[in-house]
């Protein structure tokens, strides 16, 4: 059985939003944790938006973060899930795909603006360099057993590819599909 | 599955690795009920581990104050502090030092156990946040693998000491203090002389008097550089200052010697250790720093004390060990030293210039400094800078007081492409030092004590000032502000130009987050005076107070006339009046954007402010010692579950000896690590005097450390290793009840 990372995470990048900024997204946020809009228990917001290319605004819980992330120069809702993660690899897969695009979804209705997200791709971070350093071997291993994985959550046409050779970096992978992944397009 | 822990074994210094071992059992008897909460809440704080805001188990959400149910609530880490409440590790930086394989691995723990955030503190540690405490051991593991320590990162111990991030590159110091700072360091690192202090204690070395990158005056031990010729030979020494600290109550150091070389430096720290582990308030922790016993005693009398002590001190050749070598002390630098030599510059290079880099005395090299806003970076901007210093600097990377970082032994001609290289990164910005250059405490952010949002007021500040900042008068240009989320300092507002503390002023039926204005502190001089508080204004109207204050001085200043000059010269009431229309409090109803915080949308509140634990509880020095046996006893368990007799044997053994160390600490401080030296006086002391025996036992617990002593075992078995564990709890046992027993008679 493919081991469960300590952390995992899945972002679904941002296709468009004209007038979001960061900062709108603060109060939405901290609107989620007075009405325990998702899943977790929500704890608080923290506001990285000065930091280039960095995790920007955090609503952190216990078990797991949501994020508007802008790393790699690219916002997106990014899942976190950090502790209680399921024992199987395709459950815990499938747990943060679920409360990724549900938070994303939560957010397309709520910011201000024409908010849309691009549920055709997404990326998986492994953050457990010791059960999933970011090697070529590491990477294909994955990929293989993803692939046995991922159809069912995600449809079948879906394709991987890894995000980033340097070893210093978590392991990520990118999958894409020809349209909306299956997980998302239940929520739509 | 292989752990950190087996991967890392053979990269970590045995002693390290015991240490981290060690905690790690304290954490399992906790999570037992074990072990008691203050005494944990101590031993975790001496390893960094600090609580975080909202860790109680609630949080007002801007309507309510909601229940936080954290999954095991019913185990604390400390008082009022439950378990699995994220909290922030406190990572030591000595001198602010990093090499860049240092800086990747801080950058990996920072995505892995954290929020992906680096934060620079203004003592030149790093800290990460969000961190939850099973995943502290394998954090420092896998830091130790590198070189890098928390131990007695937080708690009453040495914290990190801090120098000059210039030391040995700048025009004007009398030498370079770095390896003076490195070797105090590994020196006075869980030495037993600093395990029973009040308070923490704060250490910082500069190298001159001038600057202020050492901050010497504010510290409780400051060592200011000096040298002197004697007999034609010029030689090194430190003015020795103490009792400086800024807190709620600030005080300036005093000098305590004038001269002292670097041989007497190591023994008479120690001895000033010894005389605040003595005499230090212990009780209330408020006035428990070194500050108040020095103001209490006069510094005449606690000079008299420290140089009585002094001649108790044991020799140790560790106090000289390191001075052959320090003389020669250099950063090497990674490429030869050329001179910019006509290569095309890229846009903005002059202003850069200007602000962000420092002429080395060293002809053809020159330090940049890198200005992280709010002290924070990613973790990809860590990888990405070691790729930077790898090409330009090797290792010599150090982090600063004002929560930036510098790159030392650039040569001069690679600045225009170090210059494009930071941009790229996001760490290229010009304005490094100036008034944007804001320094921050992480306020309500994420400390307990926050009353105010020191890092939103910050981070609006640095909005505005920025859009602006070419068009500000080189006057204001040049200002410092520091920003403190509530009275404790830890932005250092006391000694900025202008700073800022937050507090809460009342207006109806609601509150009002506030910043009260202290102006005219000096930077410069090593924090040389403090600022004057001369009124709070509501957060929300601090930019434009702000921007009144500065357009005055302009236009009142003097030729020349610095900031603490102009404030001393105006006076207090006046400017309590010019700041009088800023702090009028509006209605809840006319303006309700007063009513939050910076960055924050929620109503504001002060129900969340919580009991801080920046020096933890007062814990006796017998039970942070006796908490080590029982770990090391915990550990012995643990051996034996795995069937390893021997290490079971040997950790049973080792508990004994910490234990009966525990009781023979309280009469001899000095006693030192040898077993033989250890058992011999607990003989002495208490199993002869009969102290320690028990009612009906006698001396039969004692007897059995005493019979291991002794001898190693004939036979190592599973029946010999139950023995011995079960032994060693009698014994632990039995020093518990005789240091209650005997406590007063002996402490008292």
């Amino acid at each position: 059985m493919q081991t469960v990372p300590k952390r995992l995470a899945v972002k679904f990048n941002l296709a468009r939003a004209p007038q979001l900024q960061p900062a709108d997204i603060v109060p939405i946020f901290q609107r989620w944790i007075q009405q325990r809009t998702v899943p977790g228990m929500l704890i608080d917001v923290i506001d990285y938006k000065h930091v280039p290319d960095g995790p920007g605004i955090v609503l952190v819980a216990d078990e797991s973060d949501y994020a508007w992330d802008l790393g790699a120069g690219q916002a997106g809702l990014r899942y976190i899930r950090k502790r209680a993660l399921p024992d199987d690899l395709s459950d815990a897969l499938r747990l943060c795909f679920e409360r990724a695009a549900l938070a994303a979804r939560q957010l397309e209705g709520e910011a201000p603006g024409d908010v849309v997200f691009d549920f055709a791709a997404a990326e998986i971070s492994f953050l457990d360099r010791l059960a999933y350093p970011n090697e070529a071997g590491v990477a294909a291993s994955t990929q293989g057993a993803l692939s046995e994985v991922l159809p069912g959550l995600l449809g079948a046409d879906v394709t991987l590819s890894r995000l980033h050779e340097d070893s210093r970096y978590p392991l990520i992978l990118r999958c894409a599909g020809e349209g909306p992944l299956a997980v998302a397009a239940s929520l739509a | 599955m292989i752990t950190w822990k087996e991967r890392l074994k053979d990269e970590i210094p045995l002693e390290m690795a015991k240490l981290i071992d060690t905690y790690e059992a304290q954490m399992s008897l906790r999570q037992q009920g074990k072990m008691d909460e203050k005494v944990f809440a101590e031993a975790r704080l001496r390893k960094g581990v600090y609580g975080q805001r909202y860790d109680n188990g609630q949080r007002h959400d801007g309507v309510r104050t909601q229940a936080l149910a954290y999954p095991s609530d019913d185990i604390v880490k400390g008082p009022d502090t439950l378990w699995d409440a994220p909290g922030m590790q406190r990572i030591k930086i000595p001198y602010g030092g990093l090499s860049a394989r240092q800086l990747e691995a801080l950058s990996e723990l920072a995505d892995e156990y954290a929020d992906g955030i680096l934060h620079i503190t203004t003592r030149q540690d790093i800290q990460l946040h969000y961190v939850h405490i099973d995943d502290t051991p394998d954090l420092m593991r896998r830091l130790a693998a590198v070189g890098i320590t928390t131990q007695e990162a937080c708690g009453n111990s040495v914290r990190n000491i801090t120098a000059c991030q210039l030391a040995g590159v700048c025009h004007d110091e009398a030498f370079d203090v770095s390896p003076y700072a490195d070797a105090m360091t590994q020196f006075l690192l869980a030495h037993d002389d600093v395990q029973d202090f009040g308070r923490k204690f704060k250490v910082a070395f500069s190298g001159c008097a001038g600057h202020a990158c050492g901050l010497v005056k504010m510290h409780d031990l400051g060592l200011l550089a000096q040298s002197r010729e004697v007999a034609g030979q010029v030689q090194r020494g430190f003015t020795v200052f103490v009792g400086g600290g800024l807190g709620t109550v600030p005080h300036q150091a005093k000098a305590l010697a004038e001269f002292v070389t670097p041989e007497e430096l190591l023994p008479l720290t120690q001895a000033i250790a010894r005389v605040f582990a003595r005499l230090g308030e212990k009780k209330n922790r408020n006035r428990a720093r070194l500050k108040f016993l020095v103001a209490k005693l006069g510094i005449d009398e606690f000079r008299r004390l420290v140089e009585e002590e002094l001649a108790t001190v044991p020799h140790d050749p560790r106090h000289t060990a390191y001075l052959d070598t320090a003389p020669d002390f250099v950063n090497a630098p990674a490429k030869a030293g050329l001179q910019l030599n006509g290569a095309p510059l890229p846009e903005g290079f002059d202003a850069w210039y200007r602000s962000n880099v420092y002429p080395q005395r060293q002809p053809g090299y020159s330090v940049v400094t890198l200005h992280t806003p709010l002290g924070d970076f990613t973790a990809q901007q860590g990888f990405q800078l070691a790729d930077i210093a790898r090409k330009y600097v090797g290792d010599n990377i150090r982090l600063t007081v004002e929560q930036n970082i510098v790159l030392r032994w650039v040569a001069n001609a690679d600045l225009p492409a170090l210059c494009r290289d930071l941009r790229e990164i996001g760490l290229g910005d010009a304005h490094a030092g100036t008034i944007v250059d804001i320094t921050t405490c992480p306020g309500t952010d994420t400390c307990k004590l926050g009353i105010a949002s020191s890092r939103g007021l910050t981070a609006e500040l640095r909005t505005r000032l920025i859009e602006k900042i070419n068009l500000l008068p080189d006057a204001v240009q040049e200002l410092k502000i520091k920003v403190s989320g509530c009275f404790n300092s830890c932005g250092q507002h006391h000694v900025a130009d202008i700073g800022f503390f937050g507090n809460s002023r009342r207006s109806g039926n609601h509150k009002l987050p506030h910043f009260q204005v202290v102006l005219g502190g000096q930077w410069q001089q090593n924090a040389g005076s403090y600022g004057l508080a001369v009124g709070a204004v509501p957060a929300k109207a601090v930019p434009e107070a702000l921007a009144a204050l500065t357009e005055r001085y302009v236009a009142e200043r003097a030729e020349g006339e610095n900031f603490q000059s102009w404030v001393r010269q105006l006076g207090r009431k006046e400017i309590k009046a010019m700041l009088k229309p800023f702090m009028q409090l509006p209605t809840f109803e006319d303006n309700p954007a007063f009513f939050s915080d910076w960055g924050d949308s929620r109503v504001y509140t002060i129900d969340d402010i919580g009991v801080g634990e920046c020096a933890g509880e007062v814990v006796s020095l017998f039970s942070m010692e006796i908490s080590k046996a029982e770990s090391t006893h915990f550990e012995a368990l643990l051996a034996l579950d795995d069937g390893d007799w021997r290490r079971a044997d040997e950790n049973a053994y080792r508990a004994m000896v910490l234990a009966a160390r525990a009781l023979v600490r309280t009469k001899n401080l000095d006693v030192g690590d040898d077993s033989d030296r250890i058992v011999n006086e607990f003989r002495e002391r208490f199993y002869d005097t009969e102290l320690v025996y028990d009612r009906f036992a006698k001396g039969k617990f004692a007897r059995y450390l005493f019979k291991r002593h002794a001898g190693t075992p004939t036979r190592l078995d599973e029946d010999y290793a139950h023995q011995i564990i079960d032994e060693t709890q009698l014994f632990i046992e039995n020093i518990h009840s005789a240091e209650q027993r005997i406590n007063g008679v002996i402490v008292g």
